[in-house]
C-alpha cells in the first residue's frame, strides 16, 4: 500500500516555487496539512507553496500523526470531518505525543459542518477555519499561529537560558557563600569610600566579638575597630597605588575592648557599582603571645647568669683577689664592658615586650616637665661632658600628670642618643612648649651627622639604627627609640624626628600633659 | 656591735657573689642559705638583722618564706630585701610590700650591694 505521505511530500516537490519567494532567501514554516479531500489539500498546498511554506498532505489521520512524529511540522491544518478517524481524535493523539503536543493544530471545518468549537479547543486547537476558504483570512490565521509558536519556542528557548544561567549563578553563589562562611579567615567588605561593613562572616564575628546587626552598615570609625586608624589607612593607600596589601600587622580592638594583633591583607573589589574593599584577616594575637613569652622567659633565663658572669667580673677588678698586670685588668675591662653591655640589651627587650604586651600599666603622678628635665640632665652631664657636648635647656614650667619615671626615660634617652651623635664642641637644646588642646611639645635638638629621610620613621623600629654599627660603637641597644614610641603611645602621645644630614637632627615629643 | 646577714640562694653562684661582694666592703657575719626551708632553719636560729631573699626559688619560693617567716614570732621582725631577677612590680607578686624593706633587681652590682644596703636601712 503506497504511503500517502510519501505522495504527498512528491507532490510538494513537483510544485516549483513561486518566482517572488525565490527572492527570498529563508525557507518558510513547514506546514502539514491533513484532509480526506484531496481538492482541499491541492488548494491550501498551491496556496501555501506560493507563500513559500513547505507544506506536507496527507488524507488520513493516521498518516498525519506518523508524518508529524517522524518530522514534526512547524503548524498542523487538521479536517475535523474525515472517516476513520476524525480531526478531534487526530488531534488528541497529537497532544498526547511529547514530540508533536506543541504543534499548533488550526482545524479545518466545512460551512455545512457542525463544529464543536468547545471540543475543538478542548482537544487542544488553537484555531479554526472555515470552507470555503478566505485565503487572506487563512494565511493571517497562520501567519498568526506561527509567530506564537516562534514567540514560544523563543521563550522556552530563553527561559531555559535563564534557568541554566540561574543555576550556574546558584552554584557559583553557593560556592561563594560556602567559602566566606566557612573561611577560618575573618574576611569583612567594606565600602572605601568610608569603611562601612557591607558583608562579614562568621570568623569575623567570633573576631571582634560584634553579632552581625552590631556591624553591617556601621563603618570601622563607628566600632572603633582599629585603635590606630592611620595605619589602616596607609594599608588602604597601598591599594590606590595598585598593589595589593598584603599581611600588615595591626591591632584590633574587639566588641569587648580587648586588643588582638593581626595581619590585614586588602584587595580591592567593585561590588554593585560601588568601590569596595575586600578585608582578610589573620588573628596572630596567640602566636605574638607566645613569642613575647618566649622573649620573656629567655631574658629572664639570661639574666640570671649574667648577673653572677658581672658581679665575679665586679670582684675580680677590685684587686683584693689578686694582683692583676696592666694587660690583665685590660681584658677584664673589656669584658666587664661587654656583660654590662648584654644586661642593657637583656634589660631593654624586656622593657620593650612588657610595653607592647600592655603589661606595664602606667604609674602616673603628679610632677613638673621642669624637673623633669632638671633630672634629665643631671643624669646625663657626666656623659655630655665626657663627650665634649653643651647642654642648654630652654625650661617652661608645667605640671603634668604622667608615669614620671617613663618620660624620665624617654628623655634621658633621646639626650643619650643626641650626645653620642653630636661632635665634640656641639650644642644640644631641650625645650618644651605648652601647645593647645593641653599637648606639652618637646624637642631635642642637636647639632649632630643628621639622619637620612628614608631612615626618620624606621629608627623607631627595633634594631634599626642609621648605621648597623652604631650600637656597638655608640653603645646602643637599637632598642632605645622603639622603647621610647612604646611609652608615648601608651601616653596618647607621639614621638618623631626630623632631620637634615649633616645639620643635626631634632626629635619631637608630644605629650597630653594628662 | 658588727651586723648579721643571711643571704638566701638557690643559685650557688649568685650566693658566693653576693657573699664575696659583702665581704670585701663590710665586717659583717655573712651566712648563708640555699633554700627557704633552710633559711628558716637558720634565721630562727641565729636572728640576723637582716635577710637577702631571692624571689625565684624552687619548691618553697622567696615569697613564702617570706610569709613562714613573718608567720614566726622568733622571725617577723627580721628585716628583709628581696632580690629578684624578674622586673616586675612587687604589687604583681603578691607580696605585701609592707612586709618587705625593698627589692633589689638582678642583676645587682656585688661591690655596691653594701652600700645601697646601708642606704635603705640606715646602718
Amino acid at each position: 500500500m503506497p504511503d500517502p505521505s510519501s505522495s504527498s511530500f512528491s507532490l510538494m516537490s513537483a510544485s516549483a516555487p513561486s518566482p517572488q519567494t525565490v527572492q527570498k532567501k529563508a525557507v518558510r514554516a513547514d506546514i502539514l496539512v491533513i484532509d480526506d479531500t484531496p481538492e482541499n489539500l491541492h488548494l491550501l498546498s498551491t496556496l501555501l507553496n506560493e507563500r513559500n511554506y513547505k507544506v506536507r498532505s496527507v488524507t488520513k489521520g493516521v498518516t498525519g500523526i506518523r508524518g508529524a512524529i517522524a518530522a514534526p511540522p512547524d503548524l498542523i491544518l487538521l479536517d475535523i470531518n474525515m472517516p476513520e478517524m476524525n480531526g478531534y481524535e487526530v488531534c488528541e493523539q497529537l497532544k498526547a505525543n511529547e514530540s508533536t503536543c506543541d504543534i499548533p493544530v488550526i482545524f479545518i471545518s466545512a460551512l455545512g459542518d457542525v463544529l464543536d468549537k468547545v471540543r475543538a479547543f478542548n482537544v487542544g486547537g488553537v484555531d479554526f477555519i472555515t470552507k470555503p476558504f478566505q485565503i487572506e483570512e487563512v494565511l493571517a490565521r497562520i501567519r498568526t499561529h506561527l509567530t506564537l509558536r516562534r514567540l514560544q519556542l523563543e521563550q522556552q528557548a530563553q527561559n531555559l537560558r535563564l534557568q541554566q544561567e540561574i543555576s550556574d549563578r546558584r552554584r557559583a553563589e553557593e560556592t561563594f557563600e560556602k567559602s566566606f562562611l566557612a573561611s577560618p579567615s575573618p574576611i569583612a567588605i567594606t565600602t572605601l569610600r568610608d569603611y562601612r561593613f557591607l558583608a562579614v562572616n562568621p570568623s569575623f564575628m567570633r573576631l571582634t566579638g560584634y553579632a552581625k546587626a552590631a556591624i553591617l552598615d556601621r563603618t570601622t570609625a563607628d566600632l572603633k575597630l582599629w585603635p590606630e586608624p592611620a595605619l589602616y589607612q596607609s594599608a588602604i593607600s597601598q591599594l590606590a597605588q595598585g598593589t595589593r596589601c598584603e599581611s600588615q600587622e595591626l591591632e584590633c580592638r574587639t566588641q569587648k575592648g580587648e586588643y588582638r594583633t593581626v595581619l590585614i591583607s586588602l584587595e580591592r573589589i567593585t561590588l554593585h557599582g560601588e568601590s569596595c574593599v575586600l578585608n582578610i584577616i589573620n588573628d596572630i594575637t596567640e602566636r605574638k603571645r607566645i613569642e613575647n613569652e618566649f622573649i620573656s622567659v629567655v631574658s629572664h633565663e639570661l639574666r640570671t647568669p649574667m648577673h653572677s658572669m658581672v658581679g665575679a667580673l665586679d670582684l675580680l677588678s677590685t684587686g683584693e683577689l689578686g694582683e692583676l698586670s696592666e694587660q690583665g685588668a685590660q681584658i677584664l675591662s673589656v669584658a666587664t664592658t661587654n656583660a654590662e653591655r648584654l644586661i642593657r640589651l637583656v634589660n631593654d627587650i624586656l622593657d620593650l615586650e612588657r610595653l607592647k604586651s600592655g603589661e606595664t600599666r602606667l604609674n602616673r603622678t603628679h610632677c613638673n616637665i621642669e624637673d623633669l628635665f632638671a633630672q634629665t640632665v643631671d643624669a646625663m652631664r657626666a656623659m655630655a661632658d665626657e663627650a665634649d657636648v653643651t647642654l642648654h635647656v630652654q625650661a617652661v614650667s608645667v605640671p603634668v600628670f604622667v608615669d614620671c619615671d617613663r618620660i624620665l626615660q624617654t628623655l634621658t634617652n633621646l639626650l643619650s642618643n643626641a650626645i653620642k651623635f653630636s661632635l665634640p664642641g656641639g650644642t644640644i637644646l631641650l625645650t618644651a612648649a605648652l601647645e593647645p588642646d593641653d599637648i606639652l611639645h618637646i624637642r631635642v635638638i642637636d647639632q649632630g651627622r643628621g639622619i637620612p629621610p628614608d631612615r626618620l620613621e624606621s629608627i623607631f623600629e627595633r634594631f634599626q639604627q642609621v648605621d648597623a654599627s652604631d650600637a656597638r660603637k655608640k653603645g646602643g641597644t637599637g632598642l632605645g627609640l622603639a622603647i621610647c614610641r612604646k611609652i608615648l603611645k601608651q601616653h596618647n602621645g607621639s614621638i618623631w624626628a626630623e632631620s637634615a644630614v649633616g645639620e643635626g637632627s631634632t626629635f619631637h615629643v608630644r605629650l597630653p600633659v594628662e | 656591735m658588727s651586723k648579721t646577714v643571711l643571704i638566701v640562694d638557690d643559685e650557688e653562684d649568685a650566693l658566693a657573689i653576693a657573699t664575696l661582694g659583702l665581704q670585701m666592703k663590710t665586717d659583717w657575719v655573712l651566712l648563708q642559705a640555699g633554700s627557704g626551708q633552710q633559711a628558716l632553719d637558720v634565721s630562727a636560729e641565729k636572728v640576723p638583722d637582716l635577710i637577702l631573699l631571692d624571689m625565684m626559688m624552687p619548691d618553697m619560693d622567696g615569697k613564702a618564706t617570706l610569709a613562714a617567716l613573718k608567720a614566726n614570732p622568733k622571725t617577723q621582725s627580721i628585716a628583709v630585701i628581696l632580690m629578684t631577677a624578674k622586673q616586675e612590680p612587687l604589687t604583681q607578686t603578691g607580696v605585701d610590700p609592707e612586709q618587705v624593706v625593698t627589692v633589689f633587681t638582678k642583676p645587682f652590682r656585688p661591690l655596691s650591694l653594701a652600700d645601697e644596703i646601708r642606704t635603705v636601712l640606715g646602718w
